[in-house]
């Protein structure tokens, strides 16, 4: 324990420094703008910065685009409650109820909500990575792909929880997003699957094209199409911070969100996007009126945002115990590291102690700056929303498309978008929801490709996915939760049957 | 309609995925081929396609509301506009014609405030993507080369 | 008054097409320069072009800026860069995949590696491991080829996918130890390191930057590096020919290129820029830090080396894909 003392006194007294606070500050203010600006992500702009940083140090370098990531990460939310728009995988579940909320005038507390969280759940995983960062390099090692592919199965189960209308139209969305995940190259023989002769499907369909389309042109559409409910949003402003109600009602969401995000971001394989289905598989279970989800429940808010900032951290650790980053975004730091000297692994935290544990206590310094630059700026961000929708829409559109072009530098990105947004709106009003579309397509590709290996490994076997503990178990509480959430669907149509038989 | 439609449209996508995957080598659980998962999902949305139709059949219709054609047409259409201008001609051509394109899709659009607003927007635009951000999207290729 | 407008803008544009042409030889460049990387930034060719591009755009005086275009094992990149004009503003950063194993693995290759480009020079080169489980009972690679031979499928191999270095590095080693083992594809190579660390994967090849920490720190072990020389970040890894098996020898190189029918002059600039770049001190210690090797002064810095060079590569690899038994995707 004294040694954990030590070591983050250590780096504390190396991210203080005038120049590396500057550097923190600069990262989180950059990556809250791109996170808030659809479809630009920190990718995009951690690429673009990575050659600015040439002449720092690599320490100071590394906190400024660490900075960026969870800044980024944290304005990802601003946009998915504000406008729909979830820029990331992990920001889907915040639209589900943040912008709900904000439909009904709690715009201000679900942001404020989504602050306060963050930097809970930030300033945990900070202790966490510090104190347990190289024992959990272990759980990593427990999980093969057979592991994978029962978590991912685990993770496809929340998809169930998370629907609200028909969870037959939510079964076919789920398996609709694994179908589109395996558009493109095939991993094991190189062959072109489902892309209908077109070179710019080669690589798979972006996430992000995905999500703009489905929800955010889609959102578009149905907001022109109702100008009532949406003007809804910009009449009521109401209060901007969480009350006491609020508070009491997101503390066990947010510990529950916390642990749940730190332990999933640790796997390599981007556990991390899981975090906030899961927390909010598990609040809409736990709570004692299920039917408030998707309505605007601001546990709904609460315990996904603090699963998704802990994952974000808790992703380092893989990065910087293991050298083997978990996303692309951690990824792209393995070369910021790479260029600065460094090479990611094992051999980080004794060889470049100042790196290591500098970077580990500018994650809580940065965490720190954010609430301090986001909560004044809610009150802007709500006050955008008095912007006249007829003026808004197109500006949403014009960052959008502009976003989405960034992603590959690809026009025909765009043109992809524009389709789903069509899809998007039409399976809308055939009552199927975009939600478990989007889990199903973020595990896909993942969950086939673990399906394969582990099978490949195992010659064939399936028993494999049984006969070892971790596997076992998982697959066990996803048959668990799908029963618990099938089985009462089920009784009422019995009981409606019987009723229709008997007069 | 609804559930009807909804399951219609499950067997199309099923059909197309099928017809499109064909091809693909299924391979065996040993060694599972590129076309065992996509032509396995292809099966089970045309199997869910027709429990929606089913259930349409027994009475559970479902509604899907209004079918207006106006906000899709222009929404999408300026996206597909900007997506198609944007290399050649670049942001300052691509972003007002896109924000043009789309003020179509309302009714409540007010010209002057149109123009003044696109123009505004991509003079932000090229400021904070191109220059703040330096992202590589091309500005204007035919007055200054990129 | 449109029409007019409209007249007056097309001339505008016209006027400016002409003279930015003929501007071009003396005053290149005038603005800045795209080089295109066809693999995601982060990864080495990406790292490598980006600390070039640096001092390259410092020598030129105008900025490169790295646009990362993927897919295809680098050949969608480069087959946006071999369509675009032919200005000396777009150039790309080539690779030991697209313009060496790619017409061997893609049967509809849109362009030819050999003779589609202008040549720029050679960047740098990053040595290429074999890598074990750090539990592997093999004390070297004499027994570890033995073992290969002996055991045959039991082995499992962890790859990144067609076209990738992991696939077609390996694909050559196990046609030197004359080995089939079982091939698990990857998406990537930490997750392949990942589960060789965990125990399930056996042997991989790799690049230096991916495996040098873990081999550093005993995680993983190496057999062998396919290089002429040991590599000063890992000095106790003997080369392929001190190992046994010196045929074995190769390497992920990247170097630039410009489309076919850039002019000559210009070329010439981009190569010197280039080779400034290669020599300042800065950006050698950055390449070196990374584990890569960098051509010495002298002729295996031209263009028209690295052209002979692309031309042996593309016959090297095309007989190694086929001894190999990898059927050419349409």
């Amino acid at each position: 324990m004294d040694g954990l003392i030590d070591n983050l006194a250590h780096g504390f007294s190396i991210a203080v420094s005038l120049n590396n606070l500057g550097l923190c500050f600069i990262g989180v203010v950059v990556g809250t703008l791109v996170g808030i600006l659809p479809g630009v992500g920190p990718i995009a702009t951690i690429a673009m910065l990575l050659p600015l940083t040439f002449n720092f140090d690599p320490t100071g370098a590394l906190i400024m685009l660490a900075g960026i990531y969870y800044g980024a990460q944290y304005g990802g939310s601003t946009t998915a409650i504000l406008i729909n728009i979830p820029g990331e995988a992990t920001s889907v579940v915040t639209v589900l109820d943040g912008h709900q909320m904000a439909r009904q005038g709690r715009a201000g507390v679900a942001l404020g909500t989504a602050a306060l969280v963050s930097f809970f759940a930030g300033t945990v995983s900070t202790i966490v990575v510090a104190a347990l960062g190289v024992p959990l390099t272990k759980l990593a090692l427990l999980f093969g792909p057979a592991e994978y592919f029962a978590l991912m199965v685990l993770g496809l189960s929340f998809a169930v929880v998370l629907a609200q209308g028909s969870l037959l139209k939510a079964a076919a969305m789920i398996f609709l997003g694994i179908l589109l995940a395996s558009i493109g190259t095939d991993l094991e023989t190189g062959e072109e699957r489902l892309t209908f002769g077109f070179s710019e499907l080669a690589d798979g369909i972006d996430f992000v094209v995905l999500a703009m389309g489905m929800f955010g042109f889609a959102e578009i559409l149905r907001n022109l199409e109702n100008p009532e409910s949406r003007d809804l949003v910009s009449a009521k402003i109401g209060r901007l911070l969480p009350n006491r109600e609020d508070v009491k009602a997101s503390i066990m969401p947010m510990i529950r969100g916390t642990g749940l995000g730190a332990i999933l971001g640790i796997l390599p394989g981007n556990g991390a996007v899981l975090g906030p289905f899961a927390s909010y598989a598990t609040e809409k279970k736990l709570a004692k009126d299920p039917s408030r989800f998707g309505k605007g429940a601001i546990e709904g808010v609460a315990g996904p945002e603090a699963a998704n900032n802990a994952g974000a951290q808790t992703a380092f650790i893989p990065l910087l115990t293991l050298g083997i980053p978990p996303n692309a975004v951690m990824a792209l730091m393995v070369g910021a590291m790479t260029i600065h000297g460094i090479i990611p692994g094992p051999q980080v935290m004794t060889k470049s102690p100042d790196l290591f544990w500098g970077m580990v206590a500018s994650m809580w310094i940065g965490n720190a700056f954010l609430l301090i630059i986001n909560l004044p700026l809610i009150g802007i961000w709500v006050k955008l929303l008095n912007v006249p929708y007829r003026l808004m829409f197109s500006a949403i559109l014009l960052f959008c498309s502009i976003g989405i072009y960034s992603i590959n530098n690809d026009a025909s990105d765009v043109l992809l978008t524009a389709l789903f947004g069509l899809a998007g709106y039409v399976f809308i009003k055939f009552g199927f929801e975009p939600a478990p579309l989007l889990l199903g397509f973020v595990l896909g590709r993942l969950m086939e490709e673990k399906l394969r290996q582990a099978l490949i490994i195992s010659r064939g076997d399936f028993m494999t996915f049984v006969n070892n503990p971790v596997s076992a178990v998982l697959l066990v509480i996803s048959v668990g939760i799908i029963i618990l959430a099938v089985l009462p669907s089920i009784r009422a149509k019995k009981a409606i049957a019987l009723a229709g038989t008997d007069p | 309609m609804q559930n009807l439609m909804a399951g219609l449209l499950l067997i199309a996508i099923a059909a197309v995925a099928g017809a499109q995957g064909s091809s693909l080598s299924v391979g065996t659980l040993r060694h599972i081929g590129p076309g065992m998962i996509p032509l396995t999902l292809a099966a089970i949305l045309g199997f869910i396609g027709v429990l929606l139709m089913l259930m349409w059949w027994r009475g559970d219709r479902g509604d899907s509301g209004r079918w207006p054609l106006r906000g899709p047409i222009f929404i999408l259409g300026a996206a597909v506009v900007f997506g198609l201008t944007v290399r050649p001609l670049g942001l300052t051509v691509a972003g007002p014609l896109l924000v043009v394109v789309a003020a179509f899709a309302s009714h409540e659009t007010r010209w002057k405030e149109i123009i003044i607003f696109a123009t505004g927007m991509t003079i932000f635009c090229v400021a904070l993507f191109r220059y703040a951000l330096t992202l590589p999207i091309p500005v204007a290729p035919w007055l200054i080369g990129y | 008054m449109f029409a007019k407008f409209l007249k007056t803008f097309a001339l505008m544009g016209a006027a400016v097409a002409l003279t930015s042409g003929l501007a071009q030889a003396q005053n290149y460049p005038a603005r800045p320069i795209t080089v295109i990387v066809p693999f995601a930034a982060g990864g080495p060719t990406d790292v490598i072009a980006r600390i070039v591009s640096e001092h390259m755009g410092k020598v030129l005086g105008q900025q490169l800026i790295v646009e990362n275009v993927v897919g295809a094992g680098g050949t969608t990149g480069i087959t946006k860069a071999f369509q675009a004009s032919p200005d000396g503003y777009t150039i790309m950063m080539g690779h030991m995949g697209t313009h060496g194993a790619a017409p061997a693995l893609y049967a509809n290759l849109k362009y030819k590696p050999a003779s589609d480009f202008e040549p720029i020079g050679m960047a740098a080169g990053t040595p290429i491991l074999v890598v074990a489980r750090k539990d592997y009972p093999a004390k070297d690679l004499k027994e570890f080829v033995a073992k290969l031979k002996a055991d045959g499928d039991k082995l499992n191999e962890g790859q990144a996918g067609v076209g990738s270095v992991s696939f077609t590095t390996c694909v050559m080693f196990n046609v030197l130890a004359g080995a089939k083992p079982t091939r698990v594809p990857y998406s990537g190579t930490g997750p392949v390191i990942n589960d060789m660390l965990a125990g399930k994967i056996d042997y991989a090849c790799d690049q230096i930057v991916s495996v040098a920490s873990q081999i550093q720190g005993g995680a993983i072990k190496a057999y062998a590096i396919a290089t002429d020389k040991r590599s000063p970040a890992l000095p106790d890894v003997p080369t392929s020919a001190e190992a046994g098996l010196p045929e074995f020898k190769v390497s992920a190189w990247n170097a630039m290129f410009a489309p076919k029918g850039t002019p000559k002059d210009v070329v010439a600039k981009l190569n010197d820029a280039l080779n400034k770049a290669l020599s300042d001190a800065a950006t050698r210690k950055r390449l070196e830090d990374l584990g890569g090797v960098i051509p010495p002064e002298g002729a295996e810095r031209t263009g028209a080396w690295l052209g002979d060079f692309v031309t042996a590569e593309v016959k090297k690899w095309g007989e190694i894909i086929k001894a190999g038994g990898v059927v050419p995707q349409q």
